[in-house]
């Protein structure tokens, strides 16, 4: 040992080589053990969720900054940093990232592009919810202006992702969710849209809430237009579903009694409540027109056109906002056909047969109650009967041989004392008419069929 | 400290053997060897500065380079220690015949 302490004395001399060595040793290596320490750092915290990472490396200190998400995960990545060998400190900069109350998230949307405001829980899922919307909306231009923060309310993502969806089904709008609140507002793509989203919104995950739904979804619209020169009743639009489609087609059947019904109607959701109940009676009305367009958008019913005289015109006018449904909307802009010129008796009588034979004048069956429906071919028969003025006119009411004769008698009587009332109450002179049952006693065509009775039932006109 | 073994073998590793040939040829080197006073002050300046690398006083770069010194240095005592050692013990075998 004493030896040691002798000898040691004179090992000084290597020293000045050793410096050397120190020098060049710290001069090559300093660069690649940094390089080597911030790879070994990066690497420890690639299982941590962090935002703006920055590791600087000085000689073995580690700097490390970032944004974290909870105390617990700022402890345990700055304890990955110090676990890592060869660290010999960390400067701890990390900072917890802000709480946002209330946690504000929004999706808007205008023409071209989807911007996507307030916050995000973590970058995962301002990833994941950029990455929905440039699939979910494809070719639309995305623009992220989400921060980070803490305060998300529990299945934040789903919610979002959920309402990123319905984006797609919106023209322009915006989705708001503040706290567990939704709020949408703008306008749907299609008819039927704002229905749709209504829908999803029931998927919302538990603890959220719709606290305001503003989506307005473009005008339902339905037309008719009535054109007197080709004959057609055209309808376009929208109608709720096939069994309304039917109903409005077999309507319009019954009411254009010589009019040939083109038919473009497409079923789409989105009808306002009552939609039947106004477009059936506003047919009606346009049925009385002798040229005129029916247009319902949502709840408001425009007719527009001319009666074939003052009265139709006045009814028309009057009678049809009663038949609507509640918080329907009906506005008529009804003129008077001028009045055509008038004919001689034999005209007349040519004229009243022709409407006879292309549409009936219908009752409630067994009793002698004019079907509305028959308002339209009354019109005309009206216009027809102005048309000769001095000709006095016998109205004829027949039956088919079913039942007791003197039932048929009396029916057909008061069948036909019901049209010339009509007549009167449409303001032409009662002196003119002449009401005469024939019960069943002149049938046109055999009794013995559905088609020949239904023939056979009828009002004729008979100029004298 | 495995760390930086691992990563700075070599130069230690030359640390070592320079260590070995000062310890070799310590044993029968004649010249003046430094005082006993010197020494001292010259282990108290050691333990110094390994106190200042324990204590991570000096931070980033200066700090490594310090604590790259005193690991270099510590192998190189070693070296020495090793090397008078093993020159002695073969000296005390074969005596010098002059």
């Amino acid at each position: 040992m004493h030896g040691l302490f002798r000898w040691s004395s004179k090992w000084w001399p290597g020293v000045i080589p050793l410096v050397v060595f120190w020098a060049i040793a710290a001069w090559t290596s300093t660069s690649p053990l940094e390089t080597d320490l911030a790879a070994r750092s990066t690497s420890a915290l690639k299982d941590t969720v962090l935002d703006k990472r920055r590791i600087a490396v000085a000689g073995r200190d580690v700097t490390f900054a970032a944004d974290v998400f909870s105390e617990d995960g700022r402890r345990s990545a700055v304890a990955s940093v110090e676990a890592v060998p060869g660290v010999r400190l960390v400067n701890d900069e990390t900072r917890l990232v802000p709480e946002a109350k209330p946690f504000v998230w929004s999706a808007e949307r205008d023409v071209v592009r989807v911007t996507l405001g307030g916050n995000a829980p973590l970058p995962a899922s301002k990833g994941r919810l950029l990455e929905a919307a440039r699939a979910g909306l494809g070719g639309v231009e995305v623009v992220d202006q989400m921060n980070l923060s803490r305060g998300a309310p529990p299945h934040f993502d789903n919610a979002a992702l959920l309402l990123l969806d319905q984006i797609g089904k919106l023209k322009d709008g915006k989705v708001t969710i503040s706290d567990s609140k939704v709020s949408l507002s703008g306008m749907a793509r299609d008819l039927g849209g704002r229905e749709a989203i209504a829908a999803a919104l029931k998927n919302l995950p538990e603890g959220f809430s719709v606290a305001a739904n503003e989506i307005k979804a473009p005008p339902y619209i339905f037309q008719a237009y009535k054109d007197p020169v080709a004959v057609t009743l055209t309808l376009t639009g929208y109608v709720p579903d096939n069994n309304v489609h039917a109903a409005l087609a077999a309507a319009a059947g019954r009411r254009f009694f010589s009019e040939k019904v083109v038919d473009n109607l497409k079923a789409s959701l989105g009808a306002p409540s009552g939609f039947a109940g106004a477009v059936v009676p506003a047919l009606g009305a346009l049925s009385r027109l002798s040229t005129g367009t029916l247009v319902v958008s949502d709840r408001e019913v425009k007719l527009s056109g001319d009666a074939f005289y003052d009265a139709a015109a006045a009814q028309i006018r009057a009678g049809l906002g009663k038949d609507f449904p509640q918080g329907w909307q009906f506005k008529a802009d009804i003129s008077v056909k001028p009045a055509a010129a008038p004919v001689d008796a034999t005209v007349c009588q040519q004229l009243f047969s022709d409407l006879l034979a292309k549409g009936k004048i219908r009752f409630e069956s067994g009793r002698a109650t004019i079907d509305p429906d028959s308002a339209g071919l009354l019109d005309r028969l009206i216009e027809t009967a102005l048309r000769c003025p001095t000709a006095n006119i016998e109205i004829a009411g027949h039956t088919d041989a079913d039942g007791e004769d003197a039932f048929n008698q009396t029916l057909s009587e008061k069948r036909a004392q019901a049209v010339a009332d009509y007549l009167v109450k449409a303001g032409l002179p009662a002196n003119r008419f002449t009401a005469i049952g024939y019960g069943s006693t002149q049938p046109v065509a055999s009794n013995d069929t559905d088609e020949g009775k239904a023939q056979n039932r009828r009002i004729d006109f008979v100029v004298r | 400290m495995a760390y930086l073994v691992t990563f700075h073998w070599g130069w230690l590793l030359a640390s070592l053997l320079l260590g070995l040939a000062m310890g070799w040829i310590a044993v029968v080197h004649r010249g003046q060897g430094v005082s006993k006073r010197t020494s001292w002050a010259l282990a108290v300046l050691a333990a110094a500065l390994v106190a200042v690398a324990l204590a991570r006083v000096i931070p980033g770069r200066p700090g490594y380079w310090l604590d790259l010194g005193l690991i270099m240095f510590a192998s190189y005592l070693f070296g020495c220690a090793v090397g008078s050692w093993l020159r002695d013990w073969a000296l005390s075998r074969n005596p010098p015949t002059a």
